[in-house]
């Protein structure tokens, strides 16, 4: 058999690690997304495992190409509980680690989304965005470093994946949501804080009626300061749930709208 | 012309990179306000920069690469209308919904170019697997940075290089016989962010979290005022009475962002405290489901 006796080293780690924070979605193509990519960042073990030139090789680094696309924030995690099956099966774990791959890129796609797609470049995306409007680049700094507490994290996991294996998914699983749904309430607050600060549009129209001129801001904010910013979130919001509709179409019709009601003098 | 070549240079560098940036390591360089502090450096007008950048973060706040979909480009978008604004003397908020946002747009379709181009790499990369080129199949796969870093690199070196003439003429006509159409460019630049607004909440559980939505918005709103109007105060009493120093700050966001992330903690430790229901047995599940399985 040429099931190899290989272990994974240190210098392994560091290598899969490097490869797939440098360049794990160069390789991105409409066709198979992350496949090229998977297959990069484990290459030079997977050569390490089946040996040079065997039909072993051959058939995972097939096996690694195919399509895959998850997080590139937990992409490390399948590839650590990967590596600890094929370092201990081998090819017999051919059909196991494609079948893995397949199962845990969805979920782990969601979490990272959530977490490292949309919660965290909410709530320091407008703390930074919300300084640099006053011209303060401090915000932006802190989002960095930030960041960088997001790297030493991606670099660790791998081989905590490999040493937890297949278990890590159903133990961390409870966590994993109660984290999730911590990080989404956490963003739907700064949303609402958002939408008091950012969206800065006022009525302008002030009719006068008998002589007397009404001003329609000012009663507004008597009701509820702010309230103009939240409506027009509210009616995106809703053009957004409509069929066919993209953020991108909405961001032009925003502007078209926004540039009538501006010229009709309603608003500003 | 207002741009020199130097610094046409380095923004065209810049953003080849930054969307290498965004696809790997994530320092944060390839987000919008970064990208509007950067441009603004090298046009030597950081605060205008910031401007740009920051409003352009918020109106892709909540628009992610999700599963691979292109979405507009805000940090090219960002890096023009910075060039634009600083260069040629546009108004910020103008260049905001003039430049950045069309060019945003339209970047689409080069992002689209950019991975359609990696696919020719994959078929390539799967050729040299059969000739077990292991040399080959790497550099095929690194020389997706070309077309990923040409995609942006390209149309940003053009628009700076040959779009002054049109963007200066764009903005003596905004300023003069359209001036209706450059106020409305204005306060669709202020509206942007609500774009941004709601498409995150289209991806957040928004129903299930709602309270929270009140609650944010309503503190803020309140508080927003309250340090508004104390700032005003103190600009006018500063300018009737020459003793009184205006002291008078505007209101932390970080304050606001730690009320809620109190709220977040408390509701982590709720659901982990909350014993995981096992999903084993869920047959028997029904509305007295703790009664029955304590009968097991």
């Amino acid at each position: 058999m040429t099931n190899s006796k290989y272990k994974l080293t240190k210098e392994d780690f560091k290598q899969i690690n490097k490869r797939s924070l440098f360049g794990f979605q160069l390789g991105w193509n409409y066709e198979r997304m992350q496949g090229s990519g998977y297959l990069y960042t484990i290459l030079p073990q997977l050569r390490k495992m089946y040996g040079d030139d065997t039909p072993e090789l051959k058939e995972m680094m097939k096996t690694h190409a195919q399509f895959f696309n998850t997080s590139n924030f937990f992409n490390t995690v399948i590839t650590g509980i990967d590596m600890a099956i094929e370092e201990k099966e081998g090819i017999d774990a051919q059909d196991t680690v494609a079948g893995l791959k397949a199962g845990l890129m969805g979920p782990f796609a969601a979490i990272g989304d959530s977490i490292f797609g949309a919660l965290l470049p909410t709530i320091f995306g407008a703390l930074a965005a919300n300084m640099a409007i006053n011209g303060n680049p401090i915000g932006a700094i802190i989002w960095m470093v930030v960041n960088f507490g997001v790297m030493f994290f991606r670099w660790q996991q791998l081989e905590f994946a490999y040493k937890e294996g297949v278990e890590l998914v159903t133990t961390m699983q409870h966590r994993l949501s109660a984290l999730t749904d911590a990080a989404t309430m956490l963003g739907v607050f700064m949303v609402g804080a958002l939408v008091a600060t950012m969206v800065n549009v006022e009525i302008a129209w002030a009719p006068t009626i008998a002589g007397l001129t009404i001003d329609v801001q000012n009663n507004l904010d008597m009701i509820m300061p702010r309230l103009i910013p939240a409506l027009v979130v509210g009616a995106i919001y809703w053009l957004l749930g409509k069929e066919k509709m993209t953020s991108t179409k909405a961001i032009f019709i925003v502007l078209i709208v926004s540039i009538a009601l501006s010229a009709l003098g309603i608003v500003g | 012309m207002a741009i020199q070549w130097w610094q046409i240079l380095i923004l065209t560098l810049y953003a080849g990179y930054q969307i290498l940036d965004e696809l790997q390591v994530y320092t944060g360089l390839a987000q919008p306000v970064f990208a509007g502090l950067i441009a603004g450096l090298v046009m030597g007008d950081v605060t205008t920069g910031l401007i740009i950048g920051g409003s352009m973060q918020l109106t892709v706040l909540g628009v992610g690469t999700f599963g691979g979909a292109s979405r507009i480009d805000a940090n090219s978008g960002t890096v023009i209308a910075t060039a634009f604004s600083v260069g040629i003397g546009m108004d910020p908020e103008q260049a905001i919904a003039a430049i950045a946002v069309p060019v945003a747009g339209l970047m689409i379709q080069m992002d689209i170019l950019g991975r359609f181009a990696n696919t020719f790499f994959a078929n390539r990369i799967d050729t040299k697997i059969e000739e077990m080129d292991y040399k080959g199949i790497e550099r095929n796969f690194l020389m997706g940075a070309l077309s990923w870093g040409l995609s942006r690199a390209i149309p940003v070196f053009l628009a700076l290089s040959f779009g002054g003439g049109f963007v200066n003429s764009l903005v003596s006509v905004l300023n003069n016989q359209l001036q209706w159409l450059g106020d409305g460019l204005s306060v669709a630049g202020a509206v942007m962010p609500a774009v941004g607004f709601a498409v995150l909440l289209r991806y957040l559980p928004v129903k299930k979290h709602m309270p929270y939505l009140i609650l944010g918005f309503v503190i803020t709103a309140l508080l927003t005022t309250v340090f508004g109007n104390i700032q005003l105060l103190g600009d006018t009493v500063g300018s009737v009475v020459e003793d009184f120093s205006n002291g008078f700050i505007s209101m932390p966001m970080l304050a606001i962002a730690l009320i809620g992330f109190a709220l977040a903690f408390r509701e982590y430790k709720r659901t982990v405290e909350t014993p995981n229901v096992p999903t084993e047995n869920s047959g028997i599940t029904s509305n007295e489901g703790e009664i029955e399985d304590d009968e097991l």
